[in-house]
């Protein structure tokens, strides 16, 4: 249903030893919509997208928040009792949510040339991403031929190696793998680098149009203003480094 | 020192064509020629700095590389500094080459993952400027310094940042006292405050007496620093114009700066006439033969059968 909470996270704190690295963030990512996490670079909108999904990879880690993923199970705060526990803990957090990241959760990358793996066609990555969908897909010949055409490849693409593809297509097969487990949720971080702006457009309003189509949320980490303001429905600012040293 | 006038172009590079021919992966499988540069005209003089913009696969790096001697042209003439470049022996390009430097993209592989900041530049002017190994150290640090990586001089490229790391390609550059800088691409991949540092460095240290041609794709970067501005699409130069004061007036180039003005191209181009034809709002019989050339032969300059019929550009306002 559109609109419908998918991922509520509050008050996100993350900290290294020695300082802050983003403090009382609050992000929502709701079904069909698009949420933007918008800032310059090393104001921590990665890792607060990575914190999203479970995995927090710094030490001491998070020292305060709470997530929700209101569509799994209501109740749950999966952080709840993993704040202020140090790297094990967030090593048994990120354990907790593995089963998540690439059903629940898929992540469409920055560089998709160097994602994809270089020596499996494209048919064979889009149904080794289907295999963690249940129930199991019944023709995944005539469903990679779906996906594919979905995100405007031709059906012999399923054949190709990566390095056959141009770097727009390699982008396109990219969302295709992304896609294929029909995720509740979509992480695509900052999919846009080394386009050229014409290019950049054909690729986020693609990676809108699945997702509104699909009604599934996207989350996107951008620096290009002027996308964002043009699409996203919920926008997350970031400030400036200097501004969140502790 | 005396000033070399106006008259003299640093750069120059008439009809410049260039057609690769791309093998299959067997000795018998057919080739296929692809024509990078379909004539292109181009004159940079001291104090200028041009901006070529267009989209992948439109021929700003073959146009760089060639201009760098890096490519031969198939045909076509590039005189650096009033002398003839193209067509030269190795052997007869190697002491000029200090004059003409290159920014890469990809910084990061760009540097020597086991030297520092300082080792950089350092070894740079020992190698090409024959400073000894004290005077190199000393010129390296006030190069650094003066592009605010004094406290930086000590770290290894993966201790920098992105932004830094760029920084420290065009300390080595600027080193040389070049002639001619050619940055491909200099800022890809940083965010909008970064890309400002990176081009603060490389336009406002370039030397009196030098050009710099900037590979971009980013039309704030054109208008901010550049004193001119050719669109480039599919190998051929479809506008020319001063950013600074003029709007781009062609149909492709406005979707290129504004790529949410207009609906999105199909991104299919036409072989014959205009490449742009198919997706174009205003083309006329014509487009679909001939491809139009750039009119008038100063000033801003268009390459559009249409060009009366396009609306007239806002005036940029700074």
């Amino acid at each position: 249903m559109p609109g419908e909470p998918l991922v509520e996270l509050r008050g996100l704190t993350v900290r290294t030893r020695s300082r802050t690295l983003v403090s009382d963030i609050d992000v929502d990512v709701r079904a069909g919509q698009v949420t933007a996490l918008v800032g310059p670079s090393g104001v921590g909108k990665s890792l607060t997208a990575r914190c999203l999904m479970g995995l927090v990879d710094v030490d001491p880690g998070l020292a305060g928040g709470s997530l929700r993923y209101p569509g799994l199970e209501a109740d749950r705060d999966w952080y709840r009792d993993h704040l202020g526990g140090g790297r094990s803990e967030m090593q048994r957090l990120a354990r907790e949510t593995s089963a998540l990241r690439g059903s629940f959760f898929t992540y469409a990358p920055q560089v998709a040339a160097s994602a994809l793996n270089p020596g499996r066609t494209i048919g064979r990555q889009v149904v080794l991403a289907m295999a963690r969908r249940t129930p199991p897909v019944e023709d995944p010949g005539r469903e990679v031929r779906g996906l594919l055409a979905e995100v405007g490849l031709a059906p012999r693409t399923a054949g190709s190696l990566p390095q056959e593809l141009s770097g727009g297509q390699c982008q396109r097969a990219a969302l295709a793998v992304a896609i294929a487990p029909h995720p509740s949720v979509v992480v695509a971080d900052e999919p846009e680098t080394g386009l050229d702006p014409i290019l950049r457009r054909g690729i986020i309003e693609l990676l809108v149009r699945v997702c509104r189509d699909r009604g599934c949320g996207l989350l996107l980490i951008s620096h290009h203003e002027d996308t964002v303001t043009r699409i996203a429905d919920i926008v997350v600012r970031f400030g400036t480094p200097e501004g969140i040293d502790a | 020192m005396i000033a070399a006038g106006p008259s003299l172009p640093i750069v120059r590079v008439q009809d410049l064509r260039k057609t690769f021919v791309l093998r299959g992966p067997w000795p018998w499988s057919p080739t296929r020629e692809v024509e990078a540069l379909k004539g292109v005209d181009l004159e940079l003089s001291v104090g200028q700095v041009l901006a070529v913009v267009g989209q992948s696969g439109s021929g700003k790096t073959t146009l760089s590389r060639i201009v760098l001697g890096l490519e031969e042209p198939s045909s076509g003439e590039v005189w650096l500094e009033g002398r003839r470049w193209d067509g030269l022996s190795e052997a007869e390009r190697q002491p000029r080459r200090v004059h003409f430097q290159y920014v890469p993209q990809d910084a990061m592989s760009a540097l020597d993952p086991q030297q520092t900041a300082a080792e950089h530049v350092a070894e740079t002017l020992r190698v090409l400027r024959g400073r000894s190994r004290a005077q190199a150290r000393e010129e390296a640090d006030a190069l650094l310094e003066r592009l605010g990586l004094a406290t930086r001089r000590d770290a290894l490229p993966r201790q920098m940042s992105g932004g830094e790391q760029r920084r420290v390609t065009l300390a080595r550059v600027l080193a040389l006292d070049p002639h001619l800088v050619v940055a491909d691409e200099p800022t890809s991949g940083l965010d909008p405050k970064r890309r400002e540092e990176v081009l603060e460095d490389l336009v406002g240290n370039l030397p009196r007496d030098a050009a710099c041609i900037l590979v971009t794709h980013d039309m704030a970067t054109a208008r901010a620093w550049c004193t001119h501005a050719m669109v480039m699409l599919d190998g051929w130069v479809i506008e020319s114009f001063d950013p600074r004061t003029a709007e781009p007036r062609h149909p492709y180039s406005r979707l290129l700066f504004d790529p949410w003005s207009a609906p999105l191209p199909s991104g299919s181009l036409a072989t014959v006439g205009c490449p742009f034809h198919p997706d174009c709002p205003f083309a006329v019989d014509a487009c679909q033969t001939v491809m139009p050339a750039l009119e008038p032969r100063s000033g801003h300059r268009v390459a559009c059968h249409a060009i009366h019929a396009l609306p007239e550009p806002r005036t940029a306002t700074l």
